[in-house]
């Protein structure tokens, strides 16, 4: 999974829109121009506009064409309205960014200088509206939003807590098979017994199908006496 | 969808929610979706040295897939319903 995209490219006249991927069903939820982009520790970033699609959560600088935000809400592990002075100025919308880079991965691989990469690594990302009482709404959408977007199936099976949850239940399963299986091996005497049935059942079986074969070639016999006499 | 219904009962009461970045949100059940998002109101973070930024914060949405935990509320985890469920719902009934 990647967290944070830079997004150099857009479309239309003027700022210009964040291309949608229209094939695949995005659509734009909710505008909110005059928006600054706090991005980890960085300093804000204004002005700049607010998309939120039905995918994505993109921010575009209104004065660089070239410079852009976006994350996937797949991404968007946490969302928050912020209003304490002490931890921001404003109040803003905050969000944890899951960038998918394990602990212990990111210090060996830190050296690359790319922007890409360095975007890669924020965790936390602020919105901060130039109209404060914008923020509630944010929060909503973005909930909304949230839901729209849940963990992809394929994704389920490894991450997904829903995963999780089936698991323990099939843990839950194999608990009851296996008490199953010991109590069986716990009766060795019972299953060997069990063995033993079965074997007569089919010994049974066969000498049914001898029997029956002898009573037809008695009645074949017999008919065939019947002509001889 | 077991679990979902479980926390729909829990809404209103005070849970631990752990994520997978282990942060730890303690707070006020207001919702849960069938996805396993999560809102939490009055919320305050157990650890706030480790997570400053979070000292602000009032009220969040938690992505379901980033829960590690949920701790409940003692009282409010009847263990003989819950395991009765869970077999249930093993069995596919």
């Amino acid at each position: 999974m990647s967290g944070l995209k830079f997004v150099a490219e857009r479309t239309g006249d003027g700022a210009g829109q964040p291309f949608l991927d229209t094939d695949n069903g995005e659509e734009l939820m909710h505008v909110q121009p005059g928006t600054a982009v706090v991005l980890g520790s960085r300093p804000p970033e204004s002005p700049g506009t607010l998309y939120i699609t039905s995918k994505q959560v993109v921010w575009l600088s209104d004065t660089d064409r070239s410079k852009g935000y976006a994350v996937d809400f797949l991404a968007v592990s946490l969302h928050a309205v912020s209003r304490d002075p002490e931890a921001y100025r404003d109040p803003c919308l905050y969000a944890q960014i899951d960038n998918g880079v394990e602990d212990g991965e990111s210090e060996g691989s830190s050296d690359e200088g790319d922007v890409s990469s360095d975007l890669s690594r924020i965790t936390e990302l602020r919105l901060v509206p130039s109209d404060p009482n914008q923020v509630d709404t944010l929060f909503q959408i973005f909930c909304d939003c949230a839901e729209l977007n849940p963990e992809p199936i394929e994704e389920e099976e490894e991450h997904n807590w829903i995963f999780s949850a089936d698991q323990l239940e099939n843990h839950e399963a194999e608990e009851d098979s296996e008490w199953m299986i010991s109590q069986n091996s716990t009766h060795p005497i019972g299953r060997s017994n069990g063995d033993h049935d079965l074997a007569h059942n089919v010994l049974q079986l066969q000498i049914n199908d001898q029997r029956f074969e002898d009573a037809e070639e008695m009645d074949s016999d017999s008919k065939n006496g019947h002509h001889h006499s | 969808m077991l679990f979902f219904s479980y926390f729909k009962d829990m809404v209103g009461r005070e849970v631990t929610v752990e994520l997978k970045n282990d942060l730890a949100i303690r707070g006020t059940l207001h919702s849960v979706d069938q996805y396993l998002n999560i809102k939490l109101e009055n919320t305050r973070v157990v650890d706030e040295d480790k997570y400053p930024h979070m000292r602000s914060v009032r009220n969040c949405f938690i992505r379901g897939s980033v829960v590690r935990y949920v701790q409940l509320p003692p009282d409010g985890v009847d263990i003989e319903l819950l395991h009765d469920a869970t077999r249930r719902e093993a069995r596919g009934g």
